[in-house]
């Protein structure tokens, strides 16, 4: 499993509560239970204090899945 | 009351006010939560438990939380999104406790802030801590 979407999904499990939530790339909000608006904006939070990134709006507005979000993830973690 | 905007914060602002709660607020507490444990409301009882009185609820004193972000942090324009707390001492009818909350984090994409809070009484014993997280409503 690459090791971002691993740790990914252990801060989905945490912030969703679903101890045995499988994420895959193609995980969205649409095929993940419990992911509305506010879980959505602690699921980036957490995930921006773990890589210690910051995202801009217009980047999550273009994010169709999980798959997504690790690639951009990758992205900032290569421009710190 | 405070009236700060997303552009006003930054990692650091901090607020801090005093508190007292009073017998009858205590009891007030019991009646609309429906919490009527005797350690909370029954004198003998919480002396017999080993208290010096009934002890505060700390959902009550956690209510100062509550106050720290709708007046102050961010103040008037809070939407509060969600508070972890440990509870470390108890407190009492009377006591005179101080809060304290700071930023501590800032997320611009959805305008979240998370601030630290604690709950000190005046001997410096800490009553409580919490993380807090908040964002804003809108107007």
């Amino acid at each position: 499993m690459d090791s971002v979407l691993e740790e990914l999904q252990s801060i989905f499990r945490d912030v969703l509560d679903q101890p045995n939530l499988k994420l895959t790339r193609e995980s969205n909000a649409d095929n993940v239970d419990d992911w509305d608006s506010l879980s959505h904006i602690n699921l980036v939070t957490s995930i921006e204090q773990r890589y210690r990134i910051k995202f801009a709006l217009g980047e999550l507005q273009e994010l169709k899945d999980v798959g997504d979000m690790i690639d951009l993830i990758n992205v900032k973690i290569a421009a710190r | 009351m405070m009236e700060y905007r997303w552009s006003d914060l930054y990692i650091g602002l901090r607020h801090e006010f005093d508190a007292t709660f009073s017998a009858a607020q205590a009891t007030a507490f019991a009646s609309l939560s429906g919490d009527v444990n005797p350690l909370h409301v029954d004198e003998a009882y919480a002396i017999g438990a080993g208290f010096p009185g009934p002890v505060l609820f700390g959902m009550l004193t956690s209510s100062l939380y509550s106050r720290l972000v709708g007046v102050y942090l961010p103040g008037k324009f809070a939407l509060l999104q969600g508070i972890r707390i440990d509870f470390s001492s108890p407190c009492y009818v009377g006591d005179h406790l101080h809060v304290v909350g700071e930023v501590v984090f800032l997320s611009e994409a959805y305008q979240r802030l998370e601030i630290k809070a604690t709950i000190h009484k005046d001997d410096g014993k800490l009553i409580s801590k919490a993380l807090i997280k908040a964002g804003f409503h809108g107007n």
